[in-house]
């Protein structure tokens, strides 16, 4: 009896140190190694209807990889896919490596989103941006650098129980479009082109971003940016010519307990000031110059009632906004517009919403900044859209 | 010309308003360190909608919070504190 007894608590060691032997081959085979992936992005798409003309628009899918190598290494890069022209359209948005410092301080090398204001580092994912279209000046091709090659140092600081934060990069810069310029359309000639892929010339663009938060809760911040570089072609007349780059941000998003909801207000200014030089018109057979200064500007209101008890209501949100383009007289790109756009949002979850919006654009001619800002398709010389996009982040 | 100055105006008003705000407001320092989710829900709700505890498992808010800890430029103990929260919570 003895014998059997031993044998059958021999059989049972053996058979449970076989199902534990398994168990821990499977928990190896599931522990993470220290490099840690994770794909993240955005997507979106909608309906726009601008005058007489409508057509459904987006189908853009933005991935988002992330790779966090230890502690202190994070790579970034973001792609941007489109269905574009009968084709699909593959666009860096940025990649780049990030270390961390210390405590306060990172550096960043590659191509980044520039802290230029917030509207294009932070703000410009559809799943973020309050509405289905960018301010004026804003989007895809804005008066303003968005991103650029480089090196960054960012961080922030503590006084007291306030904070700022704070970006010093230096870039390859933006580059002056000159009728001289055989590539480009004469009337392009005094634009600045921030998508260089190399430098073109030895000065390096200089720039970066100051932020305060005067309370200690962060609802308030206050941002000043500036670039300053040398923008024209190396061994050229306008080799020396400077831009300027100004811009200043605000937000302010806080509970408001008496409304039962979400206030965010955000605006941003930028301010374009470029040497004075001459171009020369092909049509003219002379030389003309302008007071090279371009400044584009939003403000944005939006509530969003999320304390109240009705679930259907406090996943709406009413957002308002103004936005201004005014682009040097005397240029063969001068505009002057503003526009107004209202909207209503159906946030299905955190990062996924349905948005309805009416814009009414007025003043100017065509916007030359403005070929993806308020839609990707569609008669955008028309005064009044609406615009019904749906956008999903994950 | 014109519009440059007021831009610069306009900055440099701006600048003053919150630093003197900040000095203002800074002269004592008596409030406790705040906790994870205090600094979720002050921090995500600057930019975007704050994400439920549950919307990533405890590996990935690893790198979620690093790549946020940059692009929001936090330090490393408040990016620390919020991922404790999240990981708790989740």
């Amino acid at each position: 009896m003895k014998t059997v007894a031993m044998l059958l608590m021999v059989l049972s060691i053996s058979a449970f140190g076989q199902d534990y032997t398994e168990l821990m081959n499977k928990v190896n085979r599931a522990k993470p190694g220290d490099s840690q992936f994770l794909l993240r992005g955005y997507a979106h798409s909608g309906f726009e209807q601008f005058g007489e003309s409508s057509s459904f628009v987006g189908g853009s899918f933005n991935p988002i990889f992330l790779w966090r190598q230890s502690d202190k290494l994070l790579f970034e890069a973001e792609l941007e896919l489109e269905f574009e022209h009968g084709g699909t359209a593959l666009a860096l948005e940025y990649a780049n490596m990030a270390y961390q410092l210390t405590d306060n301080l990172t550096v960043r090398a590659g191509m980044f989103l520039l802290p230029f204001g917030t509207f294009s580092e932070r703000l410009h994912p559809r799943w973020i941006n309050r509405l289905p279209s960018s301010p004026l000046g804003f989007g895809h091709d804005p008066v303003g650098p968005m991103r650029d090659l480089g090196i960054e140092l960012r961080g922030n600081a503590k006084l007291g129980n306030r904070s700022l934060t704070y970006s010093i990069y230096t870039t390859n810069g933006p580059s002056l479009n000159t009728s001289a310029d055989h590539d480009l359309e004469e009337a392009e000639a005094g634009m600045l082109n921030y998508q260089n892929q190399e430098d073109n010339n030895a000065n390096k663009a200089l720039g970066g971003r100051l932020a305060i938060f005067p309370f200690s809760k962060p609802s308030l911040e206050l941002g000043l940016s500036g670039q300053f570089a040398k923008v024209g072609n190396h061994e050229t007349d306008y080799e020396e010519t400077m831009a300027n780059l100004y811009a200043l941000d605000f937000s302010y998003v806080n509970n408001l307990t008496f409304l039962k909801g979400v206030i965010d207000l955000k605006g941003q200014l930028n301010s374009i000031n470029v040497d004075e030089a001459a171009y020369f018109s092909d049509e003219d057979s002379a030389f003309y110059t302008f007071e090279n200064q371009s400044q584009v500007s939003y403000i944005q209101a939006a509530f969003r009632p999320a304390y109240l008890r009705n679930a259907f209501v406090q996943k709406l949100e009413l957002v308002g906004r103004y936005s201004q383009l005014a682009t040097p007289e005397g240029s063969h790109w001068e505009t002057n517009q503003d526009q107004f756009t209202i909207g209503l949002n159906y946030w299905l979850d955190w990062r996924s919403v349905l948005k309805i919006a009416y814009q009414v654009r007025g003043g100017g001619d065509a916007d030359p900044h403005a070929e993806e800002e308020a839609s990707d398709h569609g008669d955008e010389s028309s005064d009044n859209a609406i615009l019904i996009h749906w956008a999903f982040g994950f | 010309m014109k519009r440059s100055r007021k831009s610069i105006i306009a900055m440099l008003s701006i600048l003053f308003i919150g630093s003197s705000l900040m000095s203002a407001c800074s002269s004592q320092n008596t409030t406790p360190p705040k906790s994870g989710a205090q600094l979720w829900g002050e921090n995500c709700i600057r930019c975007h909608n704050a994400p439920p505890p549950s919307a990533f498992s405890d590996d990935q808010w690893e790198i979620v919070a690093m790549h946020m800890k940059v692009r929001a430029n936090l330090n490393s103990h408040e990016t620390s504190e919020i991922v404790d929260f999240l990981q708790m919570a989740n």
